[in-house]
Parts: structure tokens; sequence; C-alpha cells
């Protein structure tokens, strides 16, 4: 099995605003946002032939799902742009944006579509996200929520808890992450906390949630939709934007059965460790040769299971890189894992901070941001052990 | 008021929460590889058959805590009079499975990766008991 590198790639891109609630349906703001990037990438709407997303809305709450309102399908998105799509699908796993973009690479490589729209639209509800007013616990949910175990925010609480402990690590340790994605979400002009940097005296004063997870350590909710156009590499070269090239990718899945939302460290690092290597098996690289290594922040102790599991530092070790400043990306010897401001210096974005940070930096648009070498990117979605991670390259 | 949500026995569960209504905890094990697992699935996680006739069988409902979290807000009815709400990791001392549940007695236990506990029951309905925690004295 040889995956073929470089052979599709990312020709453009549009990102609405982030805000907490649109004044708009999520799916007028999906329409427009869909026709600014086939505009972007040198196309026109009519050329768009394939369609890809998961539609996933992560709430564990009881609202509805409703395509164009707090959802929308790559069908749905075809369909009001008044095209037929040769092809249309939508990723069922974890790590929604990879899964996404390898749908769209799979297509493309085939022969199955020629330009293809990959698009993620979140929406936060009025309300408790997560809130659920569950009288009765019926199906996986009988083995958990009758103790109060429910929603993420206690899985994390959990799994993040079991790191303290193995490896000595402490709470204060963390602020390091939060300061530095919300000093780089700051920076940019389109994400939900700009010009609202954090510092650690507000991170580890704010109530815990979940201990040892506070507000900070989670994602604000957002409404926001991002939309980049996929062709072959062949036919991106002739396109107006530099191309970003689709170099590697890696999955994974966890083996063990366990209770839901029951996330154990040592079934994060197992299947993890075999993302990592699927990635650089794929790609051709490694850990050592990342310009803009995006790491996955949807809660914060992701860049530490990150980190280690890609070997950007040994496993146990990522809590005294972040406090020793090792992921301060505007240090010559830091590692710009959150340059892009990731989930928690932008909003809930399941993994778009990390694509757009690869894809800006990659082809040279990233404007006042842009790093002096970015050939060689990654884009983290999820947990190592339940997501993926994309490996993007760009012609040096 | 609502009340916690109370679990809903199906033809994989029903003899878990039999057994847990009478404070006995039991554990799906495979007829055919003989593995324990939990939750039981539709088909054995360990050797994949697909009819793996499930025997629930008694066991200790001693274990290990591997983690915890205290919980200060519930998205969940019924919990907020128990808040802050100390839920244990469990590793059961026959295999790798685990459990979590509360720890009764209190969110400001002194817990550390390690400590041994026994299972303990509690009951949330007429007929309906989930498992719970409790510490074992360390020696």
């Amino acid at each position: 099995m040889t995956f073929k590198r470089d052979a599709v790639a990312v020709a453009g891109y549009a990102q609405s605003p982030i805000v907490r609630h649109f004044d708009r349906t999520l799916g007028a703001v999906a329409l427009d946002t869909a026709k600014q990037a086939i505009t972007d990438a040198g196309l026109r709407v009519d050329q768009i032939d394939g369609f890809t997303s998961s539609a996933l809305f992560p709430t564990a709450g009881a609202h509805a799902m409703q395509d164009g309102v707090s959802m929308v399908t790559s069908n749905w998105l075809a369909e009001h742009l008044g095209v037929n799509p040769t092809y249309v699908s939508g990723f069922q796993g974890v790590g929604q944006l990879p899964g996404s973009v390898m749908l769209a690479v799979n297509a493309i490589a085939s022969g199955a579509a020629t330009h293809v729209l990959v698009h993620r639209a979140l929406h936060n509800p009025a309300g408790s996200y997560h809130g659920n007013p569950m009288q009765e616990a019926s199906g996986s949910n009988q083995w958990t929520a009758p103790q109060g175990f429910f929603g993420p925010l206690a899985m994390i609480g959990m799994t993040y808890n079991e790191y303290l402990q193995r490896y000595g690590a402490c709470r204060e340790s963390m602020a390091a992450v939060l300061v530095e994605a919300r000093k780089n979400g700051a920076r940019i002009p389109w994400s939900y906390w700009h010009d609202r940097p954090l510092t650690a005296d507000e991170y580890l004063a704010a109530p815990l949630v979940s201990e040892p997870i506070c507000r900070y350590d989670a994602d604000i909710p957002v409404d926001g939709v991002a939309c980049f156009v996929l062709t072959s590499a062949e036919r991106a070269r002739d396109l107006p934007n530099k191309p970003v090239y689709v170099r590697g990718f890696g999955m994974g899945a966890p083996t063990r059965r366990r209770l839901p939302l029951h996330w154990p460290l040592d079934d994060l690092y197992e299947v993890g460790t075999e993302t990592a290597r699927r990635l650089w098996t794929t790609s051709g690289l490694g850990p050592g040769d990342l310009d803009v290594p995006q790491l996955y922040d949807g809660f914060s102790p992701f860049v530490y299971f990150w980190l280690e599991v890609l070997g950007l530092c040994p496993v146990g070790e990522a809590h005294r890189l972040v406090k020793d400043g090792g992921i301060d990306s505007d240090s010559r010897t830091g590692l710009p894992v959150l340059s892009g401001g990731g989930a928690l210096g932008n909003g809930r974005m399941h993994g778009v901070p990390q694509m757009l940070e690869c894809y800006l930096q990659l082809s040279g648009r990233a404007g006042e941001r842009q790093r002096e070498k970015a050939t060689v990117g990654l884009a983290c979605h999820s947990s190592p052990h339940f997501g993926g991670a994309i490996v993007y390259g760009a012609d040096v | 008021m609502p009340g916690r949500p109370l679990p809903v026995a199906d033809d994989l569960s029903a003899s878990f929460w039999a057994a847990a209504a009478e404070h006995r905890l039991v554990i799906a094990r495979c007829f055919r590889c003989n593995e324990l697992t939990h939750p039981p699935d539709l088909v054995c996680p360990h050797c994949h058959h697909t009819d793996p006739q499930f025997r629930f069988e008694p066991v200790s409902g001693s274990g290990t805590v591997c983690s915890w979290t205290v919980l200060h807000q519930s998205f969940l009815p019924g919990f907020d009079d128990d808040l802050p709400l100390l839920l244990v990791d469990v590793r059961l001392d026959e295999g790798d499975v685990r459990l979590i549940g509360r720890l009764l007695g209190g969110a400001d236990a002194a817990l550390r990766a390690g400590s041994r506990v026994t299972v303990t029951f509690e009951d949330l309905a007429p007929g309906v008991a989930i498992p719970a925690f409790a510490l074992v004295p360390e020696a």
C-alpha cells in the first residue's frame, strides 16, 4: 500500500466570521461561504462536481438536528447551490475534517469528481450546549448517565486527571497552552477571541467544571463555516493560488470496548502512536520535518497527547515542554503548534483552525502572520486515538 | 423536580440490571473465548463471535482507581443537590474491565491512582440500583 502523495491540492478557501450566534441561518452563511471559496479558487459554481463534509453537531444535548439550521450536509449545500454533483459523501467517523478531506482526495484521485468542495458548518444553539433533560438512559447511555458520567467535559476530566496523576503534572502548566492559543487567536481578525488574549492568572482563577478541567480548557461554542476547494495537483497549478498538497494522512480508532465517553490514557497512547506512524509512513516525513504542526485543542489536554504521540516530545513530558516555553510560536525555538490559535483561540470550529493555518501558511497567504519557513504542515483533529490528521506540503 | 435518569434494561443488559437491583455486580463472560466484557456488546469484542451467549457472572467488586473527576456542574437533571460529585474510573481485579461510578462518602476523599475500592450500590428507585464505589481503608 503506497499513498499517492501530492496528487490532490487545496486550491482555495473561505471562512465566515466566528461568532456566538449568526443573525442569519447557518445554511445561508454556508452557501455564501461556499461561493466565496469557489471564487477564491478561481472557479465557477458550475465547475464544482464533488461535495464532502461531516455534518456532526457535537452536542450531548437534546437539540433538534435540522439540515440547514443546526447542521449543513453536503447534499443540502449542493442542492441549494443548484448543483447536481457527480459525487457527494459524508464522513461518519471522529476526526471529521481530516475524514472529509480524505473523502475529497479519494474522489479526485479516482476520477469520481474534478473539483470538490469540503465544508464544515458549526452551530451554537440557544440555551445549554450539552444540557439534556434525559429521564430514561437507554442504549449506551444506560451504563454511565445514571451515575452522572455524561458529556465531553466529564470524559476529558477523567482522562486529563489520569495524565496528571501518572506524570506528576499540575494544572498550572496548562496555563501556557491557553495563553499561547489566546495570544494567537487575539491576532486573528475572524476569531471569536480577536483582541482578547488570556492571562495565566485569569486561566487559573476560572471555576472548575469537571476537575481538573475549567471552562477555559474547552473551546467556546460558536456559529461558523469554513469551505475549502480541492482539486488535482495538476489542475491546481493552473489556478490562481499556490497549491497546498495533501502529502499524507493518519486516522485511528480505539480497539478496546469501553464505556461510552471513557478514554483511558493507555488506549489513547496505544492507538495514537499508530495514528502517528501512519502519518509518517504515508507522507515519508517525520516529526522533525513539520514547519507548521497544528495540534487539535478542542480540550486543552489534547495538545499534550498530540505532542507526545507525534514524538514532538517524550511521553509524559508535554506538560514540562509547554511550561518551559516550548510551544511559543514567537520564539525561534518554540514549536508553533497553536500558531493558528486553534479551537481555544478561535472557537469550536472542529479542526478548521488547524487546517486553515496550514493552508494559509503553506500557500503564503497568512499576511502579517506569515511564517518564514512554511512548506510542511500538519492539521490534527480530535483525540489521537479517535480522530485523524493530514500532512500538507507545498512546493519549496 | 425531575430525578436522575434511570437505566433502561434491554435484551443485552437485563441480567446486569436485575442483579444490580439485588446489589450484586455481575459481568458478561463470552461462552466461546471466556473473556469478560463490559458493557456487553452484540458481538464479543475479544473473539468477535456473533453469538457470545454471555453468562453474567458475579465478580468480587474489588478494584483499583485509575482516575477520577469531580463534577461541579451536571448536564443531566437530578444531580444538582449532589454537587460536587466525585466519579471514579475503576479497574476491577478480574481483568481489564473498567467501571465508572460515584465514590460515595464525599467529594474530598483522599484519592490517588491505585487507591483500592469496593463496589456498593445507589438505590435510585424501587427495583433500580446502580453500581457505585467506596474506598477501602488503607492498611
